[in-house]
């Protein structure tokens, strides 16, 4: 087999892609992934890392189990970057629990508690609600009380990618495919864009999966292949400051559910759930989306409007394509596709899914690739640990050892588990890397000259995903030239690269923070020109040098 | 508590201590309130009067030209109206010019000897160097941030010298880039170098900040070791140029950089920096300070109360602290209350506001923006070149800076208005920050004083 002969070639390092280059590494497949621009970079990064109960989908039980095996699954094998939150259901009346399915929820949930490790769906007193979250509004008469996991989707996702690697896939990013060519059988030629290099490259593949997420039917169109999806946008607001202490669900103006997380120190709301024919790279949030949010929460949590909006973020599922129902009669779940009767014997694309699920999607699918190759290989996903996870993080004794707040390494542990142990011996060497680069979240220099070094992010954009920079309320004011600099460091790269790098960076954050402006959050963004124009001059400098306009900013 | 005034300035700011110490200097009583955080605060140690046009990409030469070239382009630009002056003025830039010159050299009288003394004037823009090691045109730099002259055939080393577990600074990436540029447009100096100290001057080399190390070197004891390990470096890279994080000092900046230039031989000066940044710090307490003297009433952590406009005159405002409500009576009221950031203005998804006075506000077009959903303000790309209108938005003034209603009228006979609360500019674009402020400011204290005390604009 030549160096660029692959049993498996995956494209998409969403998700679902990674879970499927883990899985193929990890049963001893060659195996290579092929993603367009960074792990993460698209509707896995936009979803809010909810691991459901299916607590929704109350019409697919089978669905809810699978849903419960993978909670369980993910606790066991990615522990550190899996949490817990308590979810209330508010209610301003009572027939809101007694109706629409809801006590067919609370059953279907109430089957499953034991095996989840969560009390039984309780109702609570309004006072008891009150409680919980002080927040809610007043006149609540009772609420629903149920237990969710969460998972931090970037790191799942990164993780993947890091094990697969270690499992001796390749994993190259920033690599598009842009054409793929059928060779009776011998399998699938990938041609792909190689957007570091510019060069285009081939390689070929026996089995060839396809995980591009809502571009999947992009995909499958290269080889001659067919996919329908029905593609739907969902957008997030997301608030300076936890407004709240524990998750809440409730109905939105149309009776949709939406919700709202504390998430790190932020809050998420979302999410809406509109048909688009869009291409998802331009797509931002509309005045409509955020006002529909701000309306369907008010009624139970009025102080809804007081914290200050800092960015919005939007994604495109890619369902089932189950046509003419409303969008909550869709099956949430996945159906692997074999394009072999549309005669292209080697592809294997996904519709439907959820992160939740990834790594069973992913299993299904090698489960078909391994038929196809004639193998008959076992899948361990579900039982070896993602890097992270070999041991316990004395936090305490490493804050003393190392003077670096207990805060901070906290944070540190809950991105990294006991790779915690990697970044100190950096600090060991170099203890000015102890230095707090971000003023949101408290991301010390030494993780990110270590992400850099293991990671391979190419931006800083990518570094974000990995670390969590820039994420925080300011959004990436005070960090963004420092964690540059440290980029620019690492990767050689030369001062007109730093100065775009910044740039790239700030128009990322600014596509998700100017829908929503208003409030505070002119203040927040005169600083950054202040910070970035006024002083830096770097609104000159795109006079000068070969900024390339994002997908966003090309149509306005 | 009561409290009466010949000038009411509201905002702490440039333009409102610009305001307030010129008022007091033509003999009106004045007391300056001040809420909370301003921009003035968070600038860079650079005093930027006109670095480029709107929307233009040519760096001008001096402040002068941009200035000239302003008013007879965007006769509602801040400039132009302070050449309007009274009815027969044919000379608008010439006034302009006048007006702004005289309030760039006052300014720089009043900064002299303290740590905020300022190199430059208006005509002649000086290249300023960041800590990331762009440039930028402005008019005025502190002393301690001016790197001095380059000759055309420059032959000296640039050394950046950065001071380990200071993260604003990093050395290697900052020569770099300010290498690029060199190179990009043929200026000299076209060599660099970058090293960093190890000081950890409280004992750890992390998580220092620059104001710490400010406040550090202001104490006499601990400069013969800096001055030494800065001599050592500089000698090793043959240095000419030594720039260094503003850390010389909260107090004894001058003296220090002259010291370390003495040892050195070097020209060793400050980078302009992101806030929150010691120059600024040196820059509003060196106002604060100017005004006091001058006998002037400061009451830190005030805030004007919202209230109406009910007849041509304000007569009556109320500041409120967290622990008491003070009741200003007043002859003149300067608004100086800055843009976000100082919180003149405000915004909800509904439109812009005037917080104090519900004045009107327009846009950078002068159009009303009170029904402007703030979000239709603005560009599709972050650092915009043309900047984004949000950022021109503000109150409409007449020839005496009083802000008008949407017939253009004084809305009170009584109440001027400065600094970047005004609409037609946008300072992080056309780098014109505090000149406008300063400006503005000076005039609006010129007029809002004689109309305290003489009766009448
Ligand atoms: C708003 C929103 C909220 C959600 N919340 C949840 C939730 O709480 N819980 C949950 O379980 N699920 C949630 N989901 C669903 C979940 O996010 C998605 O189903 C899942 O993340 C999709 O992952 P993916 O890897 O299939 O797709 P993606 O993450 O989109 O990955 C596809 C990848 O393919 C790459 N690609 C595309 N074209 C090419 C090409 N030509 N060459 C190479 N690469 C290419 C893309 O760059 C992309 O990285 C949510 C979805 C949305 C939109
Ligand atoms: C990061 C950054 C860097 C900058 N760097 C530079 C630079 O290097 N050079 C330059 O020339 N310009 C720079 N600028 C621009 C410059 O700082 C501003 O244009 C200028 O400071 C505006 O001054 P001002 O007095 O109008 O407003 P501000 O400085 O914002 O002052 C407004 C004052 O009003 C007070 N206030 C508001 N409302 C009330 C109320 N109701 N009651 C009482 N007080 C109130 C505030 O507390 C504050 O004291 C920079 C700006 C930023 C954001």
């Amino acid at each position: 087999m030549s160096k660029t002969d692959y049993d498996v070639i995956v494209i998409g390092g969403g998700s679902t892609g990674t879970a499927v280059v883990r899985d193929s590494a990890m049963r001893g497949l060659k195996t290579l992934l092929l993603e367009r621009d960074d792990i993460a970079s698209a509707t896995v990064g936009t979803c809010a890392g909810m691991i459901s109960s299916g607590f929704k989908y109350y019409n697919e039980p089978e669905f809810m189990d699978m849903c419960t095996d993978e909670v369980m699954h993910l606790r066991k094998i990615a522990r550190h970057i899996v949490m817990k939150l308590p979810i209330l259901f508010p209610v301003l009346d009572f027939s809101e629990i007694s109706s629409g399915g809801v006590s067919k929820g609370m059953e279907e949930y109430a089957k499953r508690v034991e095996r989840r490790g969560v009390p039984p769906f309780l109702i609570l007193a309004p006072e008891v609600a009150l409680e919980l979250e002080p927040m809610l509004h007043p006149d609540v008469v009772a609420s629903g009380y149920i237990e969710e996991f969460f998972i931090d989707p970037f790191r799942l996702s990164v993780l993947q990618a890091m094990d697969a690697k270690k499992h001796g896939a390749d994993v190259y990013t920033y690599s598009e495919v842009t054409d793929l060519t059928v060779v009776e059988k011998e399998g699938i030629g990938v041609s792909y864009h190689n957007r570091l290099t510019g060069q285009i490259e081939t390689v070929k593949g026996k089995v060839v999966i396809n995980a591009a997420g809502p571009w999947a039917h992009k995909i499958a169109k290269l080889a001659g292949a067919n996919l329908d999806l029905r593609l739907t946008k969902g957008s997030h607001i997301i608030l300076d400051r936890r407004i709240v202490n524990v998750g809440i669900t409730t109905r939105a103006v149309d009776r949709r559910w939406v919700y709202m997380y504390p998430h790190e120190n932020t809050t998420l709301i979302g999410t809406t759930d509109l048909p688009t024919w869009e291409n998802p790279d331009e797509l931002v949030a509309s005045h409509d989306e955020i006002e529909y949010l701000f309306k369907s929460f008010e009624w139970i949590v009025p102080s809804v409007r007081e914290a200050r909006i800092i960015r919005t973020m939007v994604g495109v599922r890619p369902m089932i394509p189950t046509w003419k129902v409303p969008e909550d009669e869709v099956s949430r779940s996945f159906e692997v596709v074999d394009h072999e009767p549309q005669g292209v014997s080697g592809l294997i694309s996904f519709t439907g899914g959820k992160l939740v699920v990834c790594r069973r999607m992913a299993q299904d699918a090698v489960d078909l690739a391994c038929e196809k190759l004639g193998k008959g290989l076992d899948c361990r996903t579900h039982i070896e640990p993602l890097p992270g996870m070999e041991g316990d993080v004395d936090i305490l004794g490493l804050s003393e050892e190392h003077s670096i707040s207990q805060h901070a390494l906290e944070r540190m542990r809950i991105r990294r588990g006991t790779e915690v142990q990697e970044i100190l011996n950096l600090v060991r060497e170099y203890p000015e890397w102890r230095s707090s680069m971000c003023t949101c979240e408290p991301v010390i220099e030494a993780e990110i000259r270590y992400a850099i070094r293991n990671e391979f992010p190419h931006t800083l954009n990518d570094l974000r995903r990995r670390l969590r920079l820039g994420t925080g309320p300011c959004q990436g004011t005070f960090c963004t030239f420092k964690a540059a600099a440290i980029l620019a460091e690492e990767l050689e790269l030369n001062g007109e690269d730093y100065q775009l790098e910044i740039m790239d960076f700030l128009s990322e954050r600014w596509k998700g923070k100017r829908p929503p402006m208003r409030g505070e959050q002119l203040a927040q963004e005169e600083l950054v020109q202040g910070v970035y124009a006024c002083v830096a001059n770097l609104d000159q400098t795109m006079n000068e040098l070969d900024y390339d306009l994002k997908p966003w900013e090309e149509v306005s | 508590m009561d409290l009466d005034t010949d000038v009411l300035v509201i905002g702490g700011g440039m333009a409102g201590l610009a305001a307030g110490i010129r008022s007091q200097e033509r003999g009106a009583n004045t007391t300056l309130i001040r809420k909370g955080q301003s921009a003035t605060s968070y600038s860079s140690g650079a005093i930027d009067v006109s670095g480029y046009l709107p929307g233009g990409s040519q760096q001008l030469l001096s402040a002068r030209e941009g200035i000239e070239a302003i008013t007879s382009l965007y006769p509602l630009h801040p400039y132009s109206i302070l050449g309007f002056g009274s009815a027969d003025n044919d000379d608008v830039p010439g006034l302009a010019i006048e007006r702004v010159g005289q309030a760039v050299e006052w300014l720089t009288k009043h900064l002299k000897s303290t740590p905020a003394q300022l190199y430059g004037g208006i005509d002649s823009n000086l290249e300023g160097i960041t800590l990331v090691g762009t440039k930028k045109p402005t008019a005025l730099l502190q002393q301690t941030i001016w790197p001095g002259e380059f000759a055309v055939d420059d032959e000296g080393v640039m050394l950046f010298l950065g001071i380990k577990g200071v993260s604003d600074l990093n050395p290697k990436i900052a020569s770099k880039t300010f290498l690029d540029n060199q190179a990009r447009t043929g200026e000299p100096p076209h060599k660099v170098g970058n090293a960093s100290l190890d000081i950890a001057p409280f004992g750890h080399g992390y998580n220092l900040s620059t104001t710490n190390i400010a406040r550090w070197l202001d104490r006499e004891e601990n400069l013969v070791t800096f001055i030494e390990q800065v001599k050592k470096k500089a000698e090793q890279f043959g240095a000419t140029y030594v720039a260094l994080p503003p850390i010389l000092g909260l107090e004894e900046n001058l003296k220090n950089q002259k010291a370390l230039q003495e040892a050195t031989g070097a020209s060793v000066f400050e980078l302009l920096a992101f806030p929150p940044s010691v120059p600024s710090f040196r820059l509003q307490r060196g106002l604060e300070r100017v005004f006091i003297e001058k006998g002037g009433h400061l009451l830190i952590g005030h805030e004007a109360e919202p209230c109406g406009i009910e007849s041509s005159k304000i007569t009556e405002v109320l500041a409120r602290s967290p622990r008491r409500k003070v009741e200003i009576t007043t002859r003149s009221v300067v608004l100086a209350s800055g843009k976000y950031i100082g919180g003149g203005l405000a915004a909800t998804v509904e439109g812009l506001r005037e917080t104090v006075f519900g004045l009107m506000t327009v846009t950078d077009e002068f159009r009303e923006s009170g029904k402007t959903r703030p979000q239709r303000l603005t560009n599709v790309v972050s650092l915009s070149p043309e900047s984004h209108s949000l950022f021109g938005c503000g109150l409409s003034v007449d020839q005496f800076l009083r802000p008008v209603n949407p017939d253009g009228d004084a809305t009170a006979e009584n109440l001027f208005a400065a600094g970047s609360i005004l609409a037609g500019y946008s300072y992080a674009m056309e780098k014109c920050g505090l000149g406008v402020a300063l400006a503005t400011g000076h005039y609006a204290g010129e007029t809002a004083a004689a109309n305290a005390t003489g009766g009448g604009v």
